[in-house]
């Protein structure tokens, strides 16, 4: 049986194995640039005058916000995908969805509203006689990232926890193991890779971030290669730093693996069933609606309705009706593309051989990488190509090669995939676990061929994972600014350049109206997939 | 497999029908300029329109980082089609030249214009509109009189009453890099640090979140762009108009080097693949009308003095001595101003 199973596995991911591949090396191959910039470069004496002077500061600043940003984002995500998955109460559904909204928040735009309600002279800081803190540097940058991004953990926590026979956790409470015990003991094991896989998310995010930490003055390390870059002007050097950042990625993914492999196959579903959801009644169910409301408030309601109370004192900015449309066009086809290569990795993944394996980790790297520079090794990247093509088309037209792979829409879903298609991978992975081997022996037993055996057994099994997946990368595209900047073609805004420019002249009123378009956009596919996915349920 | 094939097929579909051409090369008739601006001002928005509707010449943009614009026109190499090359502060001008983004132009017929010394020594850009780095300070707190000098700043009597941004803004390394340029590495350094110590909280925010400290009583001095306090007199938020009357700005330097002035400006790409029309709009920069919407939609200075123009916001801080160096200079001393900022530990 166990045979026959790894034989169906050798023959089903011949075509995932090719998608794979190019899926790493699409997300590789600007960072594999940028590392090629930073080891042929001169050598000057920067890093040397770093280390003397900041280097120490930018290492124990990024880690600080990281912990913190996992910390928080870990607590509320898990929390919150437990009560959503396993317990019911009033309101429950329609927080189910709600709660992913803040993803699609930008770190830097809660930050803009919170400092300006906060800081010395804001209405907080006015109204509470100066108590409320201003909130700034480290702990508050980690605190912004832990708000808008606890749902990477919540969606990949909630759709395990809702997987999850309740064989365990049933013979824990009949052990006489109270709910929370249960939970502890039993249930967040068995969740800890998914957990494992969105805390990655949310530490190289944090890490990657510019726009927070510099507004809110906490200096990592991407602070210090912007720095490098744009003060000494030494592209090199800040392509040396990022390697840095690459090399804590390597570190990350490879702790989040060590979880896997130890957790492997305990998620498996269609064995059993899954466990029925706690009724949640009178003050318990309130205090869990609260808990949902908390995060909720402070990462969305609270900075947007300041920017919607700025929004309506403002005129409005023209051109968002265009920039919404560029928005959804840029985000939604990078979402389908990074969800097909995500879901193909995954695939490719269970074939467990080496180059698979390989693949899937080189397709993380992109996402350590700054947008800033990942734009850098895209331009790098393509313009190197154009120049290997400029003798043979000069030959033939007696001109340089035109200039069509920079500056076009294709470049930007290149870097944005290069970016964020590790965001894809991990979600797909974790609901691709749910299909055991079993499963499939069964199918084939009866004779049910491999198209059928995907699409009827797997497809049902992973459908929430993969669109998560998908959605995940959409909100992210939606809020991307320093690639999108670089790479965009003529004329061509987005709602998140629009609010960023505003921003950054501290006209936070006008920048008010398209950082609010931006969650406004996600929702629309986000209530698709909700209603999806519930009538996935039945 | 279906699925991902369907989903692949999809997405390639609608990549296919969103990339759009980058240039329309094609149609002779049609001229057309590209812009690659670091700026973002609705006053660009509005001058390229003027500019389309006076010559028939349509205008492309795009708006990123300075550094990231030289990045990308570098890497295109002579296939890029920028035309003129725009960014705010002149460190950045200077890279781009150092990176022969420039082509070397005959600026002479802008004299009678523009003041030389904003003017790159060499030909590679003009300055279109200035901005002045100055100094806000509290109505109650500080005496008329009591500052003088940027450098006045570094006395030990402001401990803990300065707020000042983060040091990677630009506009605090063009000041410091001004410092370098007239007092030496070492003397410039000492001032940083003196600011330094002098400083009531870590940098945060931008410019208007340091007189909105100043208002809250959080600190008593802050270093500021003109504009940004002009953007808090015009609000439409009565707590921004009010954290403007609680302090005074104060152009610093009168009586010595000048005010800290730094400047947007433009230069004509080197591969250019429209040189007449990206000539033409820079010399559309400097009319009156251009002009005129560079101080009104983004309270910017003219360069031009000649130019008339309806801003009694701006009005009421002109006119005022300003360093009457090259603000090139400004390009040549901003590595040093950078490091002097790590060393000295300014966040």
């Amino acid at each position: 049986m166990q045979a026959a199973a790894r034989s169906l596995y050798r023959q089903l991911p011949g075509r995932a194995l090719g998608l794979a591949i190019l899926a790493a090396a699409i997300c590789a191959a600007p960072v594999i640039a940028v590392a090629w910039i930073a080891l042929t470069g001169e050598t000057g004496d920067y890093l040397r005058h770093l280390a003397g002077t900041r280097l120490a500061t930018y290492l124990t600043t990024s880690a600080v916000v990281a912990l913190i940003a996992a910390t928080g984002a870990g607590v509320i995500g898990t929390g919150l995908g437990w009560l959503i998955a396993r317990t019911a109460f009033f309101g429950r559904k329609t927080l189910a969805w709600v709660l992913i909204l803040p993803l699609a928040v930008p770190a830097y735009v809660a930050a803009y509203a919170w400092l300006d309600l906060s800081h010395a002279g804001g209405p907080l800081h006015a109204m509470t006689g100066g108590l409320f803190p201003t909130i700034r540097g480290s702990w508050g940058s980690g605190l912004m990232f832990a708000l808008v991004l606890y749902p990477y953990v919540y969606l990949l926590a909630r759709d395990t926890f809702a997987g999850q026979s309740a064989d365990a956790y049933n013979a824990a409470r009949t052990l006489g193991a109270g709910p929370f015990t249960a939970f502890w003991r039993t249930s967040l094991p068995m969740a800890r890779p998914a957990i494992a896989a969105g805390l990655a998310l949310v530490v190289m995010e944090s890490l990657a971030d510019y726009g927070t930490v510099s507004h809110l003055g906490a200096p990592t390390l991407s602070i210090g290669l912007i720095r490098a870059w744009s003060g000494a002007g030494s592209l090199v050097d800040a392509a040396r730093l990022s390697l840095v950042l690459v090399l804590i990625a390597i570190f990350i993914f490879g702790l989040e693996r060590a979880q896997r492999s130890r957790a492997r196959s305990v998620n498996a579903a269609g064995r059993h069933k899954p466990a029925p959801r706690h009724p949640l009644h009178g003050a318990v169910a309130l205090a869990a609606l609260a808990a949902c409301l908390i995060p909720l408030v402070l990462g969305m309601v609270i900075p947007l309705g300041r920017l919607a109370w700025l929004a309506l004192r403002t005129e409005t900015a023209s051109g968002l009706a265009a920039a919404s449309l560029h928005s959804l066009t840029l985000a939604g086809s990078t979402a389908l593309i990074a969800a097909g290569l995500g879901l193909a990795t995954a695939y490719a993944l269970r074939s467990r051989t080496a180059i698979a394996t390989l693949a899937a980790r080189a397709a993380g790297l992109g996402y350590a990488v700054p947008g800033a520079v990942a734009a850098v090794g895209v331009i790098a990247l393509l313009s190197g190509t154009q120049a290997l093509i400029d003798p043979a088309w000069r030959q033939l037209t007696g001109d340089v090669f035109p200039i069509l792979l920079t500056g076009t829409g294709a470049a930007l879903v290149f870097a944005y995939l290069s970016r964020f298609a590790a965001a894809a991978i991990s979600p797909a992975e974790t609901a691709l676990a749910r299909v055991t081997p079993s499963l499939d022996g069964a199918a084939r037993t009866l004779g049910a061929r491999r198209g059928r055996r995907v699409w009827r057994i797997h497809w049902p099994l992973i459908a929430a994972g993969v669109t998560s997946a998908g959605l995940l990368v959409f909100v992210e595209v939606l809020k991307e600014l320093p690639a999108t900047m670089i790479l965009r073609p003529f004329n061509y805004d987005t709602l998140a350049i629009i609010a960023h420019n505003f921003a950054t002249d501290e006209r936070l009123g006008e920048a008010a109206l398209p950082s609010l378009l931006i969650p406004l956009v996600a929702l629309l596919p986000m209530i698709f997939v909700a209603r999806y996915l519930s009538r996935q349920d039945h | 497999m279906k699925s991902v094939k369907f989903l692949v097929l999809a997405a390639s579909a609608t990549l296919a029908a969103c990339s759009q051409p980058v240039t329309d090369e094609s149609s002779d008739a049609a001229r057309v300029v590209n812009v690659y601006s670091a700026r973002h001002y609705a006053s660009d928005d509005a001058i390229y329109a003027a500019f389309t509707e006076q010559t028939g010449i349509a205008v492309n943009v795009v708006a990123a980082g300075g550094d990231q614009l030289i990045e990308r026109v570098r890497a295109d190499g002579e296939r890029s089609p920028a035309d003129v090359i725009i960014t705010v502060d002149a460190a950045r001008l200077h890279r781009a030249e150092q990176a022969g983004l420039f082509a070397e132009t005959d600026f002479s017929d802008l004299t009678s214009t523009v003041p030389a010394n904003l003017i790159d020594p060499q030909g590679y850009w003009v300055s279109m509109a200035k901005r002045a780095r100055v100094i806000a300070y509290s109505n109650t707190r500080v005496q008329p009189g009591e500052i003088e000098t940027y450098e006045d700043l570094a006395d030990p009597r402001w401990r803990g009453r300065i707020c000042v941004r983060e040091s990677g803004n630009a506009y605090n390394q063009s000041l410091l890099a001004s410092i370098v340029a007239r007092s030496g590495e070492e003397a410039a350094q000492a001032w940083a640090q003196g600011i330094v110590d002098n400083m009531a909280r870590a940098p945060q925010g931008g410019d208007i979140t340091q007189i909105q400290g100043i208002a809250a009583g959080e600190c008593d001095v802050a270093i500021v762009n003109h504009y940004y306090y002009a953007l808090m007199v015009n609000s439409d938020e009565p707590a921004r108009q009010a954290a403007a009357a609680a302090v005074t700005l104060f152009f610093p330097n009168q009586e010595t080097s000048g005010a800290h002035i730094n400047v947007s400006g433009a230069g004509i790409a080197a591969n250019a693949p429209h040189p007449d029309e990206a000539r033409a709009l820079i010399d559309f920069f400097f009319t009156d009308e251009a002009q005129r919407m560079f101080a009104e939609l983004s309270n910017e200075i003219p360069v031009n003095a000649d130019a008339s123009w309806d801003n009694p916001t701006l009005d009421a801080m002109l006119p005022f001595v300003e360093d009457s160096r090259n603000v090139s200079e400004l390009g040549d001393h901003n590595e040093t101003a950078q490091r002097i900022f790590d060393r000295v530990g300014w966040q």
